[in-house]
């Protein structure tokens, strides 16, 4: 069918090229995003995996701590890497004593600290651990990093400091899209109250989302041995623990 | 009785979803190609079901891969879901199927629920959306509707959609389906079985477990910006399988404390364990479509000693309603182990 066959073909045309243009995408970010996060504000969603009882999504959990660093110079990172590679022997005998972790690295991406980990068991007890092994190397870290002072020393704010890992913790966004639905805007709890949900509302509330958290996981992440702990594999291995 | 009145309904309301559906072919999935091959278990299924298919030997195996629809029009380069029956022929003489489609959730959890579903999914016309409207759309954050494809008069997608907006438990199996695309080929696409089943290994242990078919080739779909062509997929397999078996790994994913075990509009979680069942390996198109394939009534209920149904509502009414439709078309027999 030609464009004059039809009345508005040609608007429609416009249109569906006006959806890939950068006009829009200039317009959707700096207009209708900051628009629509206060006409309906979302709720921020917290960081780390989802609270959950299945055996099997209680290990190999992924925590992803994005820290920005005090100093945003070439001296600030090289100070955090200090941080870290003066605490090798520390950093090494903790992970080992805590017993949990299937890998865990440390990374400096665009002037944050990152703290990239999979682990088995509860979050708190993971980050209670830590600090009980590595009250040290923590505090020397968080010390250059933004908002952390009040944290120190992290061995005597030991909650305040896992509450403040955990909203350092990127959002996990859910596996299944339509829980996006349930996560409403605050005044409207959710699309499950007896309204009418539209679908595509889910494009809205994951962009109002990462609006609210501009850092985030996508899912929870394809697992090579799936549902195998970290002890259990080192067993396996014959590895001696 | 009751039981087979749903299942004629369940039937009825299907064929009522595809207006020009053409009597004595297959209510849904009705344009399909048939192929034979092998299936031989991994040397760990014996361990986790002790059916006989999963002891290890190499069994024939007959597969049909379809389009959903029930209607006689071929529109293989539309978004739609896709099915992979599969026949395990076992060796004492008895079948077992085991019935999969790319769409990973069903769209009902119960018969009456599904009745109700496929009359709101009923075929309207459809004309490509207001210009204003998309912008309208554009301007709140929403993807603006999508115009028709190439020829389309009608489509139930807007009904489907509606019907999700008022029931929750159609929602992620409606907006999974808006994304599902066409393969580029049926050899490269994921197939679930959707719902659950109950294994029984050779010590007794039995588990709740789901099955999907994972194709070695991978998974790819058709740029969706490309103008989609409606007569390839059947082709292409032929051309496919003339040149190099097709191979499809038999998956099978184990339920755990809290997972839906009865409901198939709940997905498990796609991180969980994959336990490779086995490898089944396609080699030939057969000539005569009609008598290999056609003819072939599958039936997700079909199943064997160390495989049960779960007590999923759908599963139990997909049963009886496949049973009616083999019935309405003429289709073979294949008795149930199980009768």
């Amino acid at each position: 069918m030609s464009l004059m066959a039809r009345p508005n073909a040609w608007l429609n045309a416009l249109v569906n090229s006006m959806s890939d243009s950068r006009v829009f995408a200039w317009l959707a970010g700096h207009v209708l995003v900051p628009y629509w996060a206060w006409k309906t504000p979302v709720y921020k969603q917290h960081g780390g995996p989802r609270a959950t009882v299945q055996p099997g999504d209680n290990v190999q959990r992924m925590m992803n701590l994005i820290l920005p660093l005090k100093d945003k110079t070439a001296v600030g990172r090289a100070q955090a890497a200090m941080a870290i590679a003066s605490n090798l022997d520390e950093i090494y005998a903790g992970l080992d004593n805590v017993g949990t972790v299937h890998f865990a690295r440390f990374v400096i991406i665009e002037n944050n600290m990152c703290m990239i980990s999979s682990y088995d068991g509860d979050f708190s007890n993971y980050i209670r651990d830590f600090v009980a092994q590595l009250g040290t190397v923590f505090d020397g870290v968080v010390a250059l990093i933004e908002d952390g002072e009040e944290m120190i020393p992290t061995r005597d704010n030991i909650d305040a400091f896992i509450n403040w890992v955990h909203d350092r913790d990127v959002y996990q966004i859910p596996d299944t899209a339509t829980d996006l639905l349930h996560y409403g805007t605050i005044g409207h709890p959710s699309a499950n109250s007896g309204e009418v949900a539209d679908l595509r509302l889910i494009a809205r509330s994951l962009i109002l989302q990462l609006h609210a958290n501009p850092n985030a996981l996508l899912g929870s992440g394809y697992r090579g041995y799936p549902g195998a702990s970290a002890a259990r594999i080192r067993e396996k291995m014959g590895l001696g623990w | 009785m009751a039981e087979r009145d749903m299942a004629r309904q369940l039937v009825d309301a299907v064929i009522a979803d595809f207006p020009d559906h053409k009597r004595g072919t297959r209510p849904a999935h009705t344009i399909g190609i048939g192929a034979k091959g092998r299936f031989k278990a991994s040397p760990i299924a014996r361990d986790w079901c002790h059916a006989e298919h999963f002891q290890g030997g190499e069994i024939d195996a007959s597969v049909r891969f379809s389009n959903s629809s029930g209607s006689p029009d071929q529109h293989d380069g539309w978004s739609d879901a896709r099915g992979m029956a599969t026949r395990f022929h076992l060796p004492g003489g008895a079948a077992t199927d085991l019935i999969a489609m790319t769409l990973r959730e069903f769209f009902s959890p119960t018969p009456e629920d599904f009745l109700a579903f496929a009359k709101a999914a009923i075929p309207r016309p459809v004309e490509p959306p207001n210009p204003w409207r998309k912008i309208g759309d554009m301007l709140r954050l929403f993807p603006p509707l999508p115009d028709p494809y190439p020829g389309q008069k009608t489509s139930s997608v807007g009904g489907s959609m509606a019907y999700a907006g008022l029931h929750s438990a159609s929602q992620l199996a409606a907006f999974d389906a808006s994304f599902l695309g066409a393969p580029v080929s049926y050899a490269r696409a994921t197939y679930n079985a959707v719902h659950t089943f109950i294994i029984t290994a050779p010590d007794g242990t039995t588990r709740y477990v789901r099955f999907f078919w994972q194709p070695a080739a991978g998974v790819e779909m058709v740029d969706p910006k490309l103008s989609p062509v409606d007569d390839y997929l059947q082709s292409e397999l032929r051309e496919r399988i003339a040149r190099w078996p097709v191979e499809f790994l038999l998956l099978m994913t184990v339920g755990e404390v809290g997972d839906p075990l009865n409901d198939p509009t709940k997905s498990w979680p796609l991180h969980r364990a994959r336990i490779n069942m086995g490898t089944l390996r396609l080699t030939e198109v057969p000539a005569d479509q009609q008598a290999h394939c056609e003819k072939l009534a599958f039936n997700p209920g079909r199943l064997t000693s160390g495989i049960a149904m779960s007590d999923d509502p759908i599963l139990t009414a997909r049963k009886a309603a496949y049973e009616v439709s083999r019935e309405m078309r003429g289709g073979r027999a294949c008795p149930f182990e199980t009768q």
